[in-house]
This record gives C-alpha cells, structure tokens and sequence, in this order.
C-alpha cells in the first residue's frame, strides 16, 4: 500500500496524471472531428479537381468510434509504452531499489503496486477519451448509447492492460528503459504478424478485440469469441504479472 | 467557412494550450533536463502538441 | 554470543569469484570493519548481508531468527553511492522508508523528525526536494533511512570515502553515536576510519578474509619494532659494531640515523644500551619504533 501510494504521488509529481489523459483524449476524439469535418478541409485546400465530384461516406457511429480505437491502438500504444518504460528498469538503472529492496518489501507488492497504478491511469485516461470521443459522435454523427460506450471501454481496456503487462514484464527483465519500449513494441508488432498469418487458427488472440467489439456494435450482441479473448488477453496480463515477480526475484 | 463551428474545435485547442502550459511549468520548475532547456522551450512551444509529449516523455530525466 | 554468524560464504560470478569462503562472528553492540583494497569483495559482502545478493554458498544466520523469517527487518543499509527518489522531499522519503520497513505512519513520522534533528538538516531543507541536497546531506540522509526502523544491525558502505573533510566528521561523529543503539559493519579503504571508530577489523583481499582481529591484536602480532638511533658522530663505527651483535637482523643507514631491526628486540635494547654506557656513546637520540598500522595493511594486502 505504501508503495501503491507513492506511485500515484510520483505519476501526479511527475504531471503523468495530467498529460496522459489529455493525450489520449485528444488521440480519441481527432479522427471523429477530423472525418466530419473533412469535405470543409478538401474544400479549403483548393477542392477537388474538375469534374471529380466526392462521394462522402456517412460515418456510422460505430465506425467513428473504431477510429478512435485505432489511433489508440497506435500513438495512444506508443505513447503508453514510452510512459511506462522506466517504470521499474529507471529505478533499477538509478539504484533507488538498492534502497527500497532492503527494506522488507515484498517483491510482489513491488511489481504489483507498478502494475495497478499504471493500470489505473491508463484506465482513466482512456474512459475520458472515450467519453468525449462518445459526446462527440452523438453530437456529430448519430446515437451511440452509454452502455456501449461502458462496454467499449471495457473491452478495449483489456487490450491496453494486456500492453502495460508486457512493458512491466520486460521492466522487470532489463535495467535499460529504451531497451524495454523498443521490446514491447516488437513483441506487439510481432504478435499482430502472428495474428494475421494464423488468424484461421488463432480466433481467440489478443489483437481480435478490436474487430470483436466492431462486430459486437453492428449485431448488438455480445458473441462468445469476444467473451473468450477477453478471457485471453486477461489470462495472459495476469500470468505476466506474475512471471515479471518471479524474474524480479531470482535476479542474482 | 461558416460551417465551421468552432465550438467544436475549441476543446483541441484548450487541450494543446494545457499541454504546452503544464510541460513549461515542469521544465522551469526542474533542475535537470536531458539536453539544453532552451531547446525544450523551443519543441515544447512550436512542435505542435507532440512537443510537450516528447518533452514528458524523453526530456524529463528518470530518475 | 555471536548475535550473526556468516559461515562459509561464497559468490561466484560467471567467470569469477568475487567472494571465497568468509566466516565471521558479529557480537551484539560490535562495530566492525572490513578493510581491502577496491575489488577485494567488500561490496559483495556487504550486499549479500543486507539480502540483495543471494550466496553461491554458506550461510549468514542471526541468532534467535528462524531459518524463514525475512531478516531485512533487522537490517538497515547504506550502499556506496545512495540514490533516492529526487522528487521527494527529505521528509518524505524517511516517512516512506520507514513505512516500507512496516512502521505505523504516526511512528515513522515522529521518527523522521527525530532522525531530521539528530543527523542535522535544517527545519527549511526538510520541505526541499531531495535533488537539492549537498553531496554531506545526502549522506546523512541515507544513514537516516537506514536507521529509521531501529535496526540490530547497520551495513555501511564506504560510508565515509566520497565526502570532504568537513562531512567525513560528521557521518564518523554520528557512526560513533549509533555504536551504543546497535551493531554496526562498514567497509572502508582508508585504515584511519577503521582504526578511529570499529572493535573489530576484518582485511580482506581477493574474496577472501586474511587478518582478523581487533586493532590491537594486530598491532601487537605485526609489530616489527624497529630502534632508531641517532649519534653525534661515527656514526658508521657504531653501526658495524651494532650489526655484529648477535640479535641484530639487519641495519642501515640513513642520513644520520641508523636503524635496527632486530630477531629479539627487547634484547637488543639492553646490548645496544649496555655497550652504550660503558662505551661511553656519542648518542643523541634511542628510539623503537612500531610498525603502523598502515605498514601492516601493507603488508597483509600487497604480499
């Protein structure tokens, strides 16, 4: 608890607790803005062509939604993973644990007190995303209700939690903070290859929520490959977790 | 350009312009930067919003 | 009784072995040190006892504690060069410390003030962030934190090496003080910190102990007494007739003063005196002369 604590104070003295949520609200709602307002923007850039006369796609609103997912998926993935980099390899780097792990501190507190508190910022701060993404697509493009917005959030969280693990399990492994981000995004990237190549196989991978919850939208059901990758994904962030303890600990 | 409302841009802007006020209270308020400060007042003011994202993000020095 | 017992130590690394087959006995209230040139393993030794490292082999027990029980609580330590969290304040990262070391905020809080007034930080750097302290602040700082649980035992390394003269008081001066609370093991590489303030000295070179005992054990068991004699004139005609003596070992001179190592040197008091007086001898001075301390390190560490 007490490190729990001083995470928070660190991530609010740091100013983490105010520029994270901002970037991700603005990540969430540029792409709705800029899809309404896109015939104005062509038109002011010299407009199209002669002739050419632009066929502009009505925007669903489960569409515009997706948009902000996939801006999420990825400046708002690479913005979290910078942020998250140094969590632990930075204090280990330093040597600030030389001080706190003689302390009789658990190992585990240690990596989970990291984990929940990143959890709760990104949590947050993509609820108000999401929330403002949500009040602009019902103000501009059409109903969403509250309760998919709570559903999309939901799920998507789990994709980002699932990204905080892999950054904290590779915290706990190194002791240099770009090596750590440069791992994480390899480890996504290469986990999309593997889901586009074995997709037939592979129905319930992590990297499927997004398409789930597009589908969830459009037949207004939750359908089980959803509910099952989220159990996934949710598996796989635990056993990080746990196995970020275990590599923290037989170290030397 | 009527169309435009601006009602609806505005909170972009409000957004950005916290961004850039909080990453320069930060940096006057910290004794160490990772490079010049000068030239983090430069990116955070006129890189527009990745500025002071690249500013929390790397010019912050860990520790 | 021996409060902790290190039996049989050892750390090897990939390639190399840092620390070989240490034992050690530590008595309640002892103040030890461990001396040795830079690589000798003192770190190592250091860090494993404060459970940062895990042994290759052997054992570090303290008495009364089951095999299981987290022996860090009883542990405060100081590593060579303390990094903090900078962003806190000196306040703070003691309440923090001593909360980690599972105190109840009332009583880590009371306990930090108290440590703030004792280890000398001024009511206005309490409140200021850590990165603003001196090099000496910083120090006593971290002597704070480790202390802040009242710990059996307190693991400082080269705590006093990196300060200037006037911070080297201070930490030696406080080091003193805490010699009545609790059990203290310092590693230094200078033989006068050793001398001034630890009971026991442990030399240690290449990962392994090869002197033990308290200061005057040692000096006693490396005394090569010397006897420096100094005359008016003649100086060499006395020296051939000193050296004929039959417990002399050796002598030279040196500018006006010719120094004697003898096999027996009380012996060779007495004939050197008794020649003197019935000789009548020009002498102008009769010294012995113990070997310092720091000889004796030399010799251990270099040999």
């Amino acid at each position: 608890m007490t490190l729990f604590k001083k995470e928070l104070l660190e991530n609010w003295r740091n100013k983490k607790w105010i520029w994270v949520p901002l970037v991700i609200i603005l990540l969430s709602i540029m792409d709705p803005i800029t899809s309404y307002y896109l015939p104005q923007i062509i038109d002011s850039v010299g407009g199209l062509p002669e002739g050419s006369t632009l066929e502009m796609p009505e925007f669903a609103p489960p569409e515009v939604i997706m948009m902000s997912l996939s801006q999420l998926s990825s400046l708002g993935v690479l913005v979290l993973v910078l942020m998250s980099m140094g969590t632990i390899a930075g204090e280990r780097k330093s040597g600030v644990t030389e001080l706190i792990l003689v302390k009789p501190v658990a190992y585990r507190n240690y990596i989970t007190a990291k984990w929940v508190s990143l959890l709760m910022l990104v949590w947050i701060s993509l609820f108000l995303g999401l929330l403002t993404s949500w009040y602009y697509i019902n103000l501009l493009f059409g109903d969403l209700s509250f309760v998919e917005l709570l559903q999309i959030t939901f799920f998507y969280g789990l994709w980002l939690t699932l990204v905080v693990s892999l950054s904290i399990f590779y915290n706990a492994l190194i002791k240099t903070p770009g090596l750590v981000a440069f791992l994480t995004i390899l480890t996504i990237m290469v986990m999309s290859l593997i889901n586009q190549v074995f997709n037939h196989v592979l129905e319930w991978f992590p990297n499927n929520l997004s398409s789930y919850i597009l589908d969830m939208l459009m037949t207004d059901q939750l359908s089980t490959d959803l509910i099952a990758t989220a159990c996934v994904t949710m598996i796989l962030s635990i056993a990080l977790v746990v196995a970020s303890i275990y590599t923290f600990r037989v170290k030397d | 350009m009527e169309a435009f409302n601006w009602g609806l841009i505005a909170p972009i802007l409000v957004i950005q312009g916290i961004l850039i006020i909080v990453a320069m209270i930060d940096l006057i308020r910290t004794d160490y930067t990772n490079g010049p400060k000068w030239l983090w007042v430069l990116i955070i003011i006129f890189v527009s919003t990745l500025g002071p994202i690249l500013y929390f993000v790397l010019g912050r020095r860990q520790r | 009784m021996a409060f902790l017992t290190v039996q049989d130590l050892t750390k090897k690394y990939k390639n190399k072995t840092a620390v070989n087959n240490v034992s050690f006995e530590f008595k309640s209230g002892q103040c030890i040190a461990l001396i040795g040139p830079n690589g000798a393993g003192k770190t190592t030794i250091l860090r494993t006892l404060a459970g940062l490292l895990k042994p290759t082999t052997g054992s570090i027990e303290f008495a009364n504690e089951k095999g299981n029980s987290d022996i860090r609580k009883f542990i405060g330590y100081l590593p060579q060069y303390p990094v903090f969290h900078y962003w806190m304040t000196g306040r703070e990262f003691l309440v923090y410390s001593g909360e980690l070391a599972l105190l109840p905020k009332s009583e880590a809080k009371k306990r930090a003030e108290s440590l703030l007034e004792k280890i000398g930080i001024s009511k206005e750097a309490r409140d200021e962030r850590i990165s603003r302290y001196s090099g000496g602040m910083k120090q006593r700082l971290g002597i704070a934190q480790a202390i802040i649980h009242k710990p059996k035992l307190l693991i400082l390394d080269e705590p006093v090496s990196s300060l200037d003269p006037i911070g080297r008081r201070e930490v030696l001066q406080l080091m003193e003080e805490l010699k009545q609370e609790m059990s203290i093991l310092f590693s230094t590489h200078i033989l006068t910190d050793a001398d001034e303030i630890s009971d026991e000295l442990l030399l240690l070179r290449q990962g392994e102990i090869v002197e033990s005992g308290s200061m005057e054990e040692l000096r006693i068991k490396y005394q090569t007494a010397k006897i420096e004699i100094e005359f008016e004139r003649d100086i060499e005609a006395f020296a051939k007739k000193i050296n004929d003596l039959p417990e002399v070992t050796a002598s030279n001179i040196e500018r006006n003063t010719l120094h004697v190592t003898a096999s027996d040197i009380q012996l060779a008091r007495q004939r050197i005196l008794e020649a003197a007086s019935n000789e009548n001898w020009p002498l102008t001075s009769f010294n012995i002369n113990r070997a310092s301390l720091e000889d004796m390190f030399m010799k251990v560490v270099k040999d």
